[in-house]
């Protein structure tokens, strides 16, 4: 059984947009010290990593460990009605088992949905070694992701110590975009070693696109012919980041 | 080859003998056959009856499921990989109940007659490739112009003229204007028209020489006859080449690097 409380219901509905990128029923791990979630999208391409722990609610009450999965385009078709001076409130209802979404305003509205059954899957957090990590604002990345856009549907991202380069390459038209270091675009870059890697530009941009209203800053991280990882920064106590798979070249 | 006949084919079996043989190839994860008489109910996102009739049942080892009436290429139920099945019998019918976990969805197909019921595992490790298009063949050229002719430089594609619209167009090595038309199939007299066509229309504004170059992997004899009699060529172009060259990417899956444990 778990009762939540959140007055900023606007950052609950972006996360909750932010999550059902990847996937639509989503199965929460509800504890005493907090909510998480990982979660595969079907084709397996790109995983989602959440957390957001008691302290980010205004009021967090859980007896004890439990699972609950609900649809999230169901759930946040409910949540967009809440105003932004609406506290809501989420909770499992004892007795029916249903999700019950209230929103506190002018007026209170208790909506109920149905949980469903839960995936007993346990994802495992993937143990990459990041060779690459480069910091820089969301918006700056949706504009570089929309330039690689126009020529290709996938995009190659390679970074050395000095800056980041993204290669699009199309059947016909090619791009690159250059971010170097100490320019406005780039707050910081590391790297133990030159990495680069070809990432889907549909899978980036849909994960970029609707995780960019939680966030203004993003944390790249990866390895030649890896996995990149995107964590965006959150402005709750918790986490928001995305593990994608890159592409490889077939004959 | 496995131990256990690959084919197990069974002709009006009864009901009893039959749902022995299905619970077993169940359990084995062989593909399952049967033609009968059968009456189907689907419960979920929404719901549906099937009226009593003779229909063609497959249950897939990966646990999809298709039924088939004696028309039509689509079934008329079906549930996507990854069900669960089980059978038993009911007032005088075989049930086969496939289940799909989410979302939640049932499919009963209740037998009363079984004709034919066939078990099977199958190996098919063929790839499927997808011939290629015209559109793959253009961005073939436009990527390798030499496989026109040596020095053959493209300046536009899709490009829109009187009569229609041009695959490719550029210029040959003595500067002449080339126009292309790609056919993925034996090129017929239609397409040597249309080609002419094209070079009548940029011919006066050209103000220079036009040649006009069929791209096919074949052409008809008299296509060939009436390409010769207007002055214009034929390369030979195989569709399936061309989409070679074309690069291609593959996503690889997360799972792949759940295990990978590097240090």
């Amino acid at each position: 059984m778990f009762r939540m409380k959140i007055s900023d219901s606007k950052t609950f509905k972006s996360v909750l947009t932010a999550i059902s990128a990847i996937v639509d029923e989503a199965t929460f791990n509800i504890g005493p010290d907090g909510i998480k979630l990982r979660a595969m999208d079907p084709s397996r391409v790109a995983m989602v990593d959440f957390e957001m722990r008691r302290t980010s609610f205004d009021e967090y009450e859980v007896e004890d460990e439990s699972k609950v999965c609900i649809n999230l385009s169901e759930l946040l078709k409910l949540l967009k009605r809440a105003g932004k001076d609406d506290v809501v409130e989420v909770s499992l209802d004892k007795e029916s088992g249903r999700f019950m979404v209230t929103m506190r305003g002018r007026y209170t509205r208790t909506f109920n949905m149905p949980t469903l059954e839960v995936s007993e899957e346990e994802v495992p957090e993937p143990r990459i070694t990041f060779n690459v990590r480069v910091t820089l604002t969301t918006s700056d990345l949706q504009d570089v992701l929309k330039d690689a856009a126009l020529v290709s549907d996938n995009v190659r991202i390679e970074a050395n110590e000095e800056d980041m380069v993204m290669v699009a390459k199309g059947d016909i038209a090619g791009a690159k975009i250059e971010i170097k270091k100490g320019s406005d675009a780039l707050i910081s870059i590391e790297a133990k070693e030159p990495s680069k890697a070809t990432f889907s530009l549909s899978y980036l941009s849909e994960i970029v696109n609707a995780a960019s209203d939680t966030s203004d800053i993003v944390t790249l991280e990866f390895s030649t012919d890896m996995p990149i990882r995107l964590d965006f920064r959150q402005r709750y106590d918790g986490k928001l980041s995305y593990l994608l798979a890159p592409r490889i070249e077939v004959e | 080859m496995p131990a256990k006949k690959a084919f197990l084919i069974y002709e009006r079996p009864n009901l009893n003998e039959a749902l022995g043989k299905i619970e077993e190839a169940f359990i084995e994860q062989r593909t399952v056959l049967i033609v009968g008489r059968c009456w189907v109910e689907y419960r979920g996102r929404a719901s549906s009856k099937l009226k009593p009739g003779e229909r063609i049942v497959i249950v897939k080892e990966d646990g999809s499921l298709l039924v088939h009436r004696c028309k039509g290429y689509e079934p008329v139920n079906w549930q996507p990989p990854g069900c669960f099945f089980k059978t038993y019998m009911n007032d005088d019918s075989l049930i086969v109940k496939a289940i799909r976990r989410s979302p939640r969805e049932t499919v009963m197909i209740y037998f009363d007659q079984i004709y034919l019921l066939s078990t099977f595992k199958l190996i098919d490790e063929g790839e499927f490739s997808i011939y290629a298009s015209e559109e793959d063949m253009q961005k073939a050229i436009l990527l390798n112009p030499s496989i026109i002719e040596d020095d053959f430089t493209p300046i536009d594609y899709e490009k829109k003229v009187e009569p229609g619209f041009i695959d490719v167009y550029g210029v040959d090595k003595e500067g002449r204007m080339v126009v292309i038309e790609i056919k993925r199939r034996t090129a017929s007299k239609d397409a040597v028209l249309q080609l002419a066509r094209y070079i009548k229309s940029i011919k006066t504004s050209a103000g220079r020489e036009v040649r006009g170059i069929l791209v096919a992997p074949k052409i008809s004899r008299e296509a060939w006859d009436l390409l010769t009699l207007l002055g214009l060529s034929f390369k030979r172009i195989d569709p399936k080449k061309c989409s070679e060259m074309l690069r291609k990417m593959k996503d690889k899956k997360i799972s792949d690097f759940l295990q990978t444990e590097e240090v």
